[in-house]
């Protein structure tokens, strides 16, 4: 009564974008989001209605490297590969700490965390503020699409059939002269899913603002950013008013539309996200990092 | 190894099995002749079943239902109100209506699928506070009242200066144990044998007896090794017996039923959310003249164990307290909700919050700090209980918060805290401290008229000696601790004496394996039945020595009235704990426990501890970590990290000292220790975290949520 | 057919690739020390070592397994290290249900050969994914860290 389902696992990339190209398939990296997603009840088969893809092997996948000062990831990088790689930057390292526990993170990988678009993807909102931008390839070649434009909505990406996504690009995020903060906040400190992500991203020159980034996650159906609230702080000096610390919150209070769930409620989710607002806003000094 | 002090900690029986992984839970044995069982549920909270339209079954499928049972259709606890099938009506979310047998469970699931019931839907209650509102008397499962008049009490308030009224609410608490429930029912052709992860054999041998309506020697139970019980094995599995026992008369199949993990969560027994209302008179200088409690629990759809849970509440609804001119009165009422049923403290943890809570808020009226005020009013040895029984025995309190408050530093910390808190406007810190005992023991004259244990010691011909008792090692050490009181009474290595898997077919009715009650009165029987095995020792021959329960009658207990010694011993604790709140985002860590009990006589150190770190951590986290809902009937966190027990990262390690006050009654010494120490747990931490926000609170679980929303009121009122 | 190594010998399935790893284990493989708690990944009950690295078992597809290095408890009971976190489990008092342990042993070696002296927020950071629900973990907080002491020297970076 059960019909077989076939999965790929092809030595080399090229290989994986050609069966890709012939046949519509699930793509499974670490597969943490996705067997929980599909699971059936105990000891009975996931149900995954499509042909699988397994592309956690792949070697392609996996660089991290520099190229001037911008930060490329390979998409199948497992999260504890990445905490254990001098090149990534420390918020992105402090919120991978925070995803679930050791075991998962030995498996899930960053490209996994956003092709999956939960709501409460814990890396999403430090990819936002980073400007992140994503490397697709397919047999007809490649493309880079904004991680913004990309996640549409819950568990809903811009990715065709045939593509892979092969790297996440920080751009200059090597430069090393931003303050960037990053909280999460779960029910527990371990394997728990996040009511409220908040990053936050700051460079500042002679005590101005030159660049700032908010990004809030688990507050609405994708993450939250406005880069026309952004611009109003451009240029102001640090630290900032109360009158214009209170014009941003209020301006984010508009954009922020949180809902209730078994985990938290759009009330507690809304304060908790402007608090952490206006405590990014209102710090006297930003160190970089 | 010989014992020289029973105290002094001893590898434990059942190690070598669970740190291999290789000991069988019942979720690892598998038979020929075995098929599975799933469960079809009601998917509605509360209406009539109009038709029930099945798929057609393959091979080898069959379903199984209400028309199969061969005895009465309900599961045998207290009450005749549980279906062990419904068939007429449905209560709630989840009750099971029928079960379909068969080889593969991936063919079960879609049939499952397939089955249609049509029902006729009624309005259901789904709430505490509905049921409340509803004042029918039909809604009351179970009711007590009892103490100082009311008369008497409205005299008194009326020449009171001051009449403070609290309401105070708990929330559901779920056990999760790490292995779900599971059950098997073997097939053989002149008896069915039960097998699965317990606390009760004999609960589940007479739920048996009755469903199946067949002989003594029809049915057997057998404890499989059980992954954590906590309460939660008490009642449920007896449903669960009948299941698998009916399926497999009718299959002639051994059949197995094993939960998943949302399953799990979302249908079986929980701790009682609870409403209690306080009504206390003061006078000028916040001194209390006359208390009276109103305890509402949330009995679920069907009474269970309810009863004997809101007894336990009222009783310890004065806390450690002598409240001068007390009245009570509990009630268990009924809602279409996954019934409640038996948690690690039965009832006490619920009061315990609420009047710590009450009587924290009291000092902060007179303006005395809580632990000097709640001290003012603790019991001593010779006082009156509530219900005019008596502390018989000498109370250590006293000398326990002393050296508490001296190892935790607290005149130091709290000051400390006060000057901190003044310049972190983000992290507040606080410190909080709980007063709690435990009744050891059935409520009552339960051991004598409705248990009756009977114990069994077996030498065999070559000197070993077996414990034949029915109660189970769920983890928290008997296997261990009682075989250690028969080694030292015998005078014999601590390896010379096993302690098998309870089976009925072998061992008496020494009763069930809750209430605190294994060590003190179990242990007690096995300590008089070594005395009288060593008297009559004979070598090289087989010999088997019983012994009954005696009572000793103090101050007689009478249900009706309420009155007379509730339990015979009583074991204490005192907790301190520190927290540090992010005002942020309401999150709440813990940063130091400390712990003092007094619970007789130690048996094991080290399985001591494990009672007091696991009671702890469960304790603390039903103060502000785990949260439970149900919405319009349904169960909402059916995931471990919705729910959210605490991880590694959420406790701290915990300063604990335990104190020597030897219990004539009990073996060595000893009187009950398991489910006290989770009962200081929530109301410390609540104490704690309104040290540090000082912010009165009328509810545990203390979420974020919670915080952030009085963090909120309080700007509001400043403005 | 899936080929794969397990607990050092090589074996053949060919369960569907849908499946779960821990169904094979304990189905196909009769290796019941690798527990089912919760099948989504929060318990840790079912921890194996893929590729020496720890990772839930309820999370892994069959189809993925391929060529891959599988261990579970059973594999790594005869070695000195289970020896020596056995002895420190019993010393400690870390075991009381039971059911988490094998998951927790997984884990505990798995923390100790990635980092062999471990401090307490580490070991309190290495079981976090491992829920154990009688213990309170501080009792196997401390067995992992008398093990690190009695085992010095045994654990090495794998």
């Amino acid at each position: 009564m059960e019909e077989k389902i076939t999965a790929y696992c092809f030595d080399r990339l090229d290989q994986t974008l050609c069966q890709l190209n012939r046949e519509d398939c699930a793509i499974i990296a670490g597969g943490t989001d996705i067997m929980v997603l599909h699971k059936s009840r105990r000891g009975v088969p996931s149900k995954i209605p499509k042909p699988i893809v397994f592309i956690d092997h792949l070697s392609e996948l996996k660089q991290v490297y520099q190229h001037h000062n911008d930060l490329h990831i390979g998409a199948c990088s497992t999260y504890s590969e990445l905490l254990e790689n001098r090149l990534i930057p420390m918020p992105l390292k402090n919120a991978i700490k925070t995803i679930a526990a050791p075991a998962i993170r030995n498996r899930g990988t960053l490209g996994g965390n956003i092709c999956n678009a939960s709501p409460a993807g814990d890396t999403l909102p430090l990819l936002y503020v980073y400007n992140a931008k994503l490397l697709l390839r397919s047999v007809t070649g490649d493309r880079l699409v904004a991680i913004s434009d990309f996640i549409q909505g819950p568990r809903r990406v811009q990715r065709f059939q045939n593509e892979i996504l092969i790297e996440i690009i920080l751009p200059s995020v090597l430069e090393e002269d931003a303050h960037v903060v990053f909280e999460k906040v779960g029910n527990r400190n371990a394997d728990a899913i996040a009511k409220v992500l908040f990053a936050g991203f700051i460079r500042i020159s002679n005590d101005r603002i030159d660049d700032i980034r908010i990004a809030f996650g688990a507050v609405g159906a994708t993450m939250v950013r406005s880069t026309v609230i952004e611009k109003k702080l451009v240029g102001k000096t640090i630290p900032l008013a109360d009158a214009d610390i209170t014009t941003i919150v209020a301006a984010f209070d508009k954009v922020i539309r949180p809902i209730d769930d078994q985990r938290s409620t759009a009330t507690y989710r809304k304060t908790v996200a402007l608090n952490l607002l206006r405590y990014f806003l209102s710090l006297k000094q930003y160190q970089t990092n | 190894m010989s014992l020289k002090d029973i105290s002094t900690s001893v590898p434990k029986k059942d190690h070598k099995g669970k740190v291999s992984g290789q000991l069988p839970y019942i979720s690892d044995v598998k038979l020929d002749n075995m098929v599975y069982g799933v469960l079809y549920r009601s998917p509605i909270a509360y209406g009539k079943i109009i038709s029930i339209q099945l798929p057609n079954l393959p091979e080898g499928y069959e379903a199984v239902g209400a028309e199969h049972i061969p005895g009465p259709n309900y599961v045998k606890i207290i009450k005749e109100d549980q279906p062990i099938f419904a068939d007429e009506w449905v209560n709630y979310i989840g009750e099971p209506i029928l079960m379909l047998v068969g080889k593969d469970l991936n063919i079960l699931y879609s049939l499952l699928h397939d089955v249609k019931v049509e029902f006729e839907e009624h309005q259901a209650v789904y709430n505490l506070d509905e049921a409340i509102k509803q004042e029918s008397a039909s809604g009351v499962m179970a009711s007590y009242e009892f103490g100082e008049s009311l008369e008497n009490i409205s005299a008194i308030e009326q020449g009171a200066h001051q009449i403070i009224e609290e309401e105070y609410e708990t929330g559901y608490q779920e056990h999760v144990y790490l292995e779900p429930q599971g059950m098997l029912a073997i097939y053989k052709e002149d008896e069915i044998v039960v097998q699965g992860s317990m606390q009760c054999l004999y609960y589940i041998k007479n739920a048996l007896l009755s469903a199946l309506a067949c002989g003594d020697d029809e049915v057997r139970v057998v404890q499989s090794p059980t992954g954590g019980g906590f309460g939660g094995k008490e009642d449920y599995p007896s449903m669960m017996a009948c299941h698998v026992a009916v399926a497999a008369k009718v299959t002639k199949k051994s059949v197995m039923l094993v939960f998943d993990r949302s399953e799990d969560m979302e249908v079986t027994t929980k701790r009682h959310p609870a409403k209690l209302k306080y009504r206390t008179a003061l006078d000028r200088e916040g001194n209390i003249l006359s208390m009276c409690v109103d305890l509402f629990l949330d009995g679920g759809a069907n009474e269970g164990l309810s009863s004997v849970v809101l007894q336990r509440s009222l009783l310890n609804s004065a806390g450690v307290y002598k409240i001068p001119h007390f009245h009570a009165k509990g009630y268990v009422l009924k809602t279409n909700t996954v019934p409640n049923g038996a948690f690690r403290g039965f009832g006490a943890p619920q009061s315990f919050s609420g009047i710590e809570s009450h009587i924290g808020h009291l000092s902060k009226l007179a303006n005395i700090d809580p632990l000097e005020y709640k001290r003012k009013y603790l019991v001593k040895q010779g006082d009156l209980t509530i219900t005019k029984g008596k502390f018989h025995d000498p109370i250590l309190m006293e000398e326990m918060i002393d050296d508490l408050l001296y190892t935790s530093e607290y005149k130091k910390k709290k000051e400390k805290f006060q000057r901190l808190n003044q310049q972190d406007q983000r992290y507040k810190k606080g410190m909080g401290t709980s007063l709690f005992l435990h009744g050891c023991g059935f409520t009552g004259s339960g051991e004598r008229d409705h248990i009756k244990a009977t114990v069994k010691l077996v030498k065999s011909k070559d000197g070993k000696v077996s414990l034949n008792i029915s109660n189970s090692d769920m983890g928290q050490g008997i296997f261990t601790t009682l075989c250690k009181i028969v080694a030292k009474e015998l005078d014999l290595p601590y390896e010379e004496i096993l302690y098998p898997y309870p089976d009925t077919k072998t061992v008496p009715d020494s009763g069930p394996t809750v209430a605190s009650r294994t060590t003190m009165i179990v242990g007690k029987l096995l300590e008089r039945a070594a005395k009288k095995l060593k008297a009559q020792w004979q070598i090289g021959v087989e010999q088997e020595v019983v012994e009954h329960y005696i009572h000793r009658e103090m101050i007689p207990w009478d249900e009706k009235t309420f009155t007379g010694d509730a339990y015979p011993a009583y074991s204490w604790g005192v907790n301190i704990v520190e927290v540090e709140v992010d005002m942020l985002t309401g999150n709440v860590k813990l940063e130091k426990v400390y712990a003092n009990y007094e619970v007789g006589k130690v048996i094991d150190e080290r399985i001591m501890k494990g009672q007091i770190d696991g009671g702890l951590a469960q304790g603390l986290a039903y103060g502000y970590l785990e949260k439970m809902t149900s919405k319009q009937g349904r169960i909402q966190q059916k995931s471990i990290s919705d729910y959210g027990p605490p991880t590694s990262l959420d406790v701290v390690s915990i300063e604990s000292k335990v104190f020597d006050n030897p219990y004539a009654d009990g073996p060595y010494g000893a009187k009950g220790a398991g489910e006290l120490t989770l009962i200081g747990g929530a109301p410390a931490v609540q104490a704690a975290i309104e040290d540090a926000l000082q912010i009165s609170y009328q509810q545990i679980p203390i979420t974020p949520e919670v915080i952030i929303e009085s963090l909120w009121m309080k700007e509001g009122e400043r403005d | 057919m899936i080929k794969f190594t397990l607990n050092g010998r090589t074996v053949e399935t060919d369960a569907p690739v849908t499946g779960r790893l821990l169904d094979l284990l304990r189905d196909e493989f009769e290796l019941i020390g690798t527990k089912e708690g919760c099948g989504e990944g929060e318990c840790g009950a079912c921890s194996v070592f893929v590729n020496n690295l720890l990772q839930n078992s309820c999370l892994i597809p069959i189809g993925s397994i391929a060529g891959a290095d599988i261990q579970t408890i059973e594999g790594i009971m005869e070695t000195e290290q289970f020896k020596v976190l056995d002895e420190s489990y019993s010393i400690a008092g870390g075991v009381q249900c039971g059911y988490c342990i094998p998951g927790m042993i997984m884990a505990s070696d798995a923390l100790l050969s990635k980092n062999p002296h471990p401090s307490e927020a580490e070991i309190r950071e290495g079981i976090s994914g491992n829920l154990c629900r009688c213990t309170g973990y501080n009792m196997i907080v401390d067995a992992i860290n008398l093990a690190a002491k009695k085992g010095d020297g045994l654990w090495k970076r794998k």
